[in-house]
């Protein structure tokens, strides 16, 4: 049995969507670091430095 | 009050989800509703789908995340637990329940995958006791489990045990029999709640009509409503009905009561129903017979196109 074209455009369509919707979050948090100057990774790195990791 | 929380979810991941499940259970068969259709066929097939997974399937994830992972990405453990709770809850809502999406979808979906995902479709009621029956190749294979698992190996672990907790809760009562959303179709001035919960969550009435054995009601969508936590990923891929109203009846109109150990195993096991779509010769996807004209009618039975390939 095979899946009808309808279908499997569909869920083409809806794969290329939800590629955007998985990097969405990502982007929003890189986009507000960069807009408030935020550095979270660096206040970690500078702990570990001191812990001497 | 987050350390309150934190107890919340960190118990809720032990012992309180079974614990709620047990209690909504003994609350939905109180109440009747399973009906007569909890016959020891499909009581050995919950029992066994709700034990077995947790015996196979934790220590398998556990090895993944302990194990595999180390040995794949030594150098990234906990390399982004710098990410900011909020943005790491926000970022594995997404990952987790969008990959669900896709798993549940494409078992729907895909021909080929159908007989995995059947055993969750196959039960005639909704409840407690059907939540966490599924085939056992399609519970091994649940991807969100282990990109979840990546994410907490990468440092997303905090906000993971609160997004657990909550998906846990919102998927366990979507599936429950008891009709809680009810009131907020009823009540007017509940109504612009209900507008918002049933668009971004699964309720009972939307999961309900998932879980439907016709569409013909016009509240049945068993060839949609396919979220989990999120309703949303419906609304935004056009796969979702929303009615507030429940289906009469649940389960598949073909289903010929496999045996328990062919419906959780497989196809390790098959079933000797003649015609099933779990027996050895059985057609991949059984439609549903279709209903004919009255004035076309013939003398033989009219049934879905797959059945009739088998004969």
């Amino acid at each position: 049995m095979q899946m009808e074209p309808r279908i499997a455009n569909r869920i083409v369509k809806n794969v290329l969507l939800s590629i955007f919707i998985y990097a969405l979050p990502v982007i929003l948090m890189l986009l507000t670091f960069y807009i408030t100057g935020e550095r979270p990774w660096e206040k970690k790195a500078a702990s570990e430095q001191v812990s001497g990791k | 009050m987050i350390k309150f929380f934190e107890a919340v979810f960190q118990n809720l991941s032990t012992w309180g989800l079974p614990v709620l499940v047990l209690i909504l259970g003994v609350i939905e068969f109180s109440l009747g509703l399973y009906k007569k259709h909890w016959s020891k066929n499909e009581r050995i097939l919950d029992i066994v789908c709700y034990t077995i997974p947790k015996i196979v399937v934790r220590p398998l994830v556990t090895y993944f995340g302990l194990k595999f992972l180390p040995l794949v990405l030594p150098d990234l453990k906990s390399v982004f637990d710098w990410v900011p709770f909020w943005w790491g809850f926000f970022i594995l809502c997404i990952a987790d329940d969008l990959t669900q999406y896709w798993y549940h979808r494409l078992h729907h979906e895909v021909p080929f995958l159908w007989r995995f995902h059947r055993t969750h479709h196959s039960a005639p009621y909704m409840g407690m006791a059907m939540a966490s029956r599924q085939n056992i190749i399609y519970t091994i294979f649940f991807s969100q489990t282990y990109l979840t698992t990546t994410l907490v190996y990468l440092g997303l672990g905090y906000p993971a045990l609160f997004v657990k907790g909550i998906k846990s809760i919102i998927t366990t009562l979507a599936h429950s029999s008891i009709p809680w959303d009810k009131p907020f179709y009823e009540k007017k001035w509940l109504n612009p709640i209900a507008w918002v919960l049933e668009r971004l969550i699964s309720t009972p009435a939307t999961h309900h009509a998932h879980h439907a054995d016709s569409n013909d009601d016009g509240v049945g969508h068993y060839k949609g409503n396919f979220g989990n936590m999120f309703f949303l990923w419906d609304i935004i891929f056009g796969t979702g009905i929303i009615t507030r109203k429940y289906p009469s009846g649940y389960g598949l109109k073909h289903y010929q009561e496999e045996e328990w150990y062919a419906q959780f195993m497989w196809p390790i096991f098959k079933s000797k129903k003649e015609g099933s779509e779990l027996s050895a010769n059985g057609p991949m996807v059984q439609d549903d017979p279709i209903p004919v004209p009255v004035a076309v009618r013939s003398e033989e039975p009219v049934i879905g196109k797959s059945k009739l390939e088998l004969t």
